[in-house]
Formats: structure tokens, sequence, C-alpha cells
């Protein structure tokens, strides 16, 4: 499981049958040094999160779970929370989204 | 699984059903931090059934083992990582100087927290 922001949506017309409906969001990884992560992840979104939420991912049996279309799916990363806040040791607070992030403590 | 150390909480109202009443702690992985200035991590968010502490050293075990070792059982939840151990103690001669120190400073830290627990 990994936190990440939502940067973007995806609409795909060929697909597998079995994604038919569903709605796929692009997700960039937190990285702990505060920068985003260069990598990018395509996850379905069963709970409606909007560009900017920090999500949580989840992958494999968790995620056809979280989809909630039984195991026979062709999709293995979906989003399982929207996230109302982490807070990190240094003091850092990551926020719903980017407004709301707190820097560390000094 | 993994070696890593508890660096933070997550916190979610709206999430899929079954994840309501797990702690999600922030990890990260040992051996991504071996010397300063080293890349950026991306931490795994892992269920915590055993009530582990800021800054402590723990396992984490994806997939099925995560989920009998949380629940007991198998099946269909949400999650797919979870805390399986808070380390003791470890030995890695090679370990670099930034796992010591750190475990140094973790150990005393819990030991000024006791006092007030």
């Amino acid at each position: 499981m990994l936190i990440g922001t939502v940067v973007g949506n995806v609409w795909a017309t060929k697909k597998d049958p079995t994604l038919s409906g569903l709605r796929f969001l692009i997700v960039r990884p937190y990285t702990t040094d505060g920068d985003a992560s260069a990598e990018t992840i395509v996850a379905v979104d069963p709970l409606g999160a909007g560009i900017g939420e920090r999500v949580l991912v989840v992958f494999g049996r968790a995620a056809r779970h979280a989809i909630g279309r039984s195991h026979d799916i062709g999709f293995q990363t979906a989003i399982a929370a929207i996230i109302d806040s982490m807070e990190l040791e240094d003091g850092r607070v990551v926020g719903p989204t980017r407004e709301h992030d707190q820097p560390a403590k000094a | 699984m993994f070696l890593g150390r508890v660096v933070g909480e997550v916190w979610a109202t709206r999430k899929v059903q079954d994840l309501g009443g797990l702690r999600l702690l922030v990890v990260e992985a040992l051996d991504e931090r071996r010397e300063p200035g080293a890349p950026k991590v991306t931490p795994v968010i892992a269920a915590d059934p055993l009530g582990a502490a800021l800054g402590e050293h723990v396992v984490v075990a994806f997939g099925k083992a995560a989920r009998v070792a949380t629940l007991g059982m198998d099946g269909d939840f949400a999650f797919e990582a979870a805390i399986v151990g808070i380390v003791d103690d470890f030995d890695v001669p090679d370990a670099p100087a930034t796992w010591r120190m750190e475990r140094v400073q973790t150990q005393a830290a819990l030991d000024a927290g006791k006092g007030m627990r």
C-alpha cells in the first residue's frame, strides 16, 4: 500500500470487458523527502477521489476486492481510501490536498 | 517482507468499509536509506495489529501473510501490507551507520517517553 496524490484521469474505449464503467485515475506516489515520485500509477477509483486529493493505493487481491467486481477482473491496482492526513515523525503533516500540508517542526 | 522503521501514521474517513478500525502506519524501508542524500523513497503504508510506536523498527509482510497476521485469516480485505513483528534487536555487521544511530536515538526516545505513559 502507498499514499499518492491524484494527478489526472485516464479514459480508454478499447479495453478488457471486465473494466467497463470503471473510473481510472493517475496517482503520483508520495516520497518521504517531500518531493513527488517520478513515476505514476494508474488505479481504479471506487470512492470518487478528485484531482489533487491524497489517496491510499492498494494492489493485488486487496485491489480487486476494493473495486467490488469479484476477482475475475483485469486490474490489480485500486484506491482504497481518501486520506484526511498523514503525520510524519519530523512534524510534517501531509494533508488531504497540497494546500493543507504543514512543514516539519523546527 | 522487509525491515523498516515507523515514520508516521495515516488517517482516512472515506475508505473501503473493511479498512475500518485498522491502524495504518507509514514505514520506510531501512535498506533504502543507506547514505545521507540517498534517493528519495516511497514509504509503505502497513496495517498495524501490534501497536508499533513511532521510530520503532518493524518487519512488514505483504499479501496473504499480511491479512493472516492482522485478522487471523485470509479473505477479501482491502489491504495487503501489515506489520508482523516489532524488532527488539538486529545484528548486521555491514549495516550503514545510519541504521545504528537511528536505533540508538529511537531507544533513547522510547526510554524518555516511558516515564510519561
